[in-house]
């Protein structure tokens, strides 16, 4: 890659990790305020999530429109599942969130499935899930950033933040477009999240490389396709070879 | 609020309020109404912000007051495009049983149904053949092993859940609003809580996740297809039976 899309390439990665570190710290709080709700030495009741709403809605803004806390099952000491969980809303204070939590009910819908639930539960780390059509909170296009939380050695939910795919885009368009038409950020599946390119647009899945593949070992890639990971995070960037 | 409701009706209903114990106040009120049908099964609550100010109490109260109405089955909040507070409980006794609503139903409005739904779901099982990864078709799966053994409600549980996946693995939020939506219309109806589910309604959906993993966009919509229609087609033999 010659150097100038270097340079623009290393400022991309810089401003993705930038945006990304933002999202998480803001969920900082909450964090310290989970961990004091689940030290007791019996688990928490229900009722006692609503302690966490301050931080929660203060984790709300910028990019950030929704926050909160899932719990595990069986985390709650009187339900099987529960969460904290409050969203912006035009032009007015934020609102919480409410689904259906009895999974006798015809509406139930197990969140333990979805991603940004399983993988911080099975690899112990942070996660950025998406770009995907979230039904259970948004019905948009989401990037949902979850962070696993322990009680007693176990695994106790997830404290989380969703971020439009729209937002992500607009805040990083104007950072790819340096690099042409054939530059896009994907997600560890090879799912684009932002493109400059009509031909991969947001939510298409890049075939010209096999990203998660790529993933395991993030090895330089032959041919004029260059593929580089945004700091830690489940994003990187995709810049194929001119034709 | 129901139009037809008289002015002294609404007036008292929503007379500003004591004092003390406001929030209890305010559900015991929104309850009255409830039971007594000035708010209808189904209708959405005027906004917290239009209820406040006709009860004449802050925003965060009448926000109690629903927590309440919720935890007693009476209100259910849905977020989202169309979301707001809406009643739960229809007046004078429990909701109309399945026959009931079968019978209330005309086939042509069955077949109005099915087309819709078939279409929507279709195209989402198309798009979803084209546009899923690896994890999408895991959670489809997942979702279709669930048809299999369930009974009852686990059925309608299922089918709810399976659609809404192939509609959020077709990358599409348009396609799964308009799957949320159909499925509140009449997911009660086409996917009805009896006994073991449609026989074959399990290999249908193992047949369409087929299709989607292997990229075959025009089988899997043509397969969710005729499942939907194969789904009407059992509520239309059901009507007849039924009867007038």
């Amino acid at each position: 890659m010659d150097e100038t899309r270097q340079v623009v390439g290393d400022e991309i990665v810089e401003h993705v990790s930038t945006l990304v570190e933002g999202v998480f710290d803001r969920l900082k709080p909450i964090l310290v305020a989970v961990d004091t709700l689940l030290a007791g030495p019996s688990r928490p009741h229900a009722d006692e999530l609503d302690r966490l709403s301050p931080q929660v809605r203060d984790a709300l803004g910028g990019i950030v429109i929704g926050a909160g806390f899932v719990c595990a099952p069986r985390t709650l000491s009187d339900q099987e599942f529960g969460f904290q969980w409050w969203e912006t809303a035009p032009g007015g204070p934020p609102t919480q969130l409410f689904i259906s939590l009895d999974p006798a009910s015809e509406s139930f819908l197990d969140y333990t499935r979805q991603s940004w639930f399983t993988v911080p539960r099975d690899t112990g780390r942070r996660h950025i899930t998406g770009p995907y059509v979230d039904y259970l909170c948004t019905d948009e296009y989401t990037l949902t950033f979850t962070i696993p939380v322990r009680r007693q050695g176990s695994f106790a939910g997830v404290v989380g933040a969703d971020v439009y795919v729209r937002e992500f885009e607009r805040a990083l368009r104007p950072v790819l477009r340096p690099l042409g038409s054939r530059a896009a950020l994907v997600n560890a599946q090879g799912r684009v999240i932002v493109s400059n390119s009509i031909r991969q647009v947001t939510g298409s899945l890049v075939r010209e490389v096999d990203v998660a593949s790529w993933w395991m070992t993030q090895a330089p890639l032959r041919g004029g396709t260059t593929l580089r990971r945004c700091g830690d995070a489940p994003i990187a960037l995709v810049n194929s070879a001119a034709r | 609020m129901r139009k037809g409701m008289s002015h002294g009706a609404r007036s008292a209903m929503f007379a500003p309020l004591d004092q003390l114990g406001r929030a209890e106040a305010v559900a015991a009120r929104l309850v009255d109404a409830i039971t007594l049908g000035l708010l209808a099964d189904a209708e959405r609550l005027p906004s917290e912000a239009e209820l406040a100010a006709q009860f004449g109490v802050s925003t965060v109260t009448v926000r109690e007051a629903l927590v309440v109405l919720r935890q007693r089955g009476l209100v259910e909040t849905r977020r989202g495009r169309g979301g707001g507070s809406f009643v739960t409980a229809p007046a004078g006794g429990p909701s109309p049983s399945w026959q009931d609503s079968l019978r209330a139903v005309s086939l042509g409005e069955l077949r109005d149904i099915g087309d819709h739904y078939a279409a929507i779901a279709g195209a989402a099982a198309r798009l979803a053949a084209d546009r899923s990864s690896t994890e999408d078709i895991q959670r489809l799966e997942l979702a279709t092993a669930d048809l299999r053994s369930a009974t009852g409600v686990e059925v309608a549980r299922a089918e709810r859940q399976f659609h809404l996946e192939v509609a959020a693995a077709a990358q599409s939020p348009r396609l799964t609003q308009e799957e949320v939506q159909l499925q509140r219309a009449c997911g009660g109806l086409l996917w009805l809580p009896l006994g073991s589910g449609e026989p074959g309604g399990h290999e249908e959906h193992r047949a369409i996740t087929e299709a989607i993993s292997d990229g075959a966009g025009d089988a899997a919509r043509r397969l969710t297809e005729d499942h939907v229609l194969n789904a009407v087609d059992r509520l239309a033999g059901l009507h007849l039976d039924l009867g007038p």
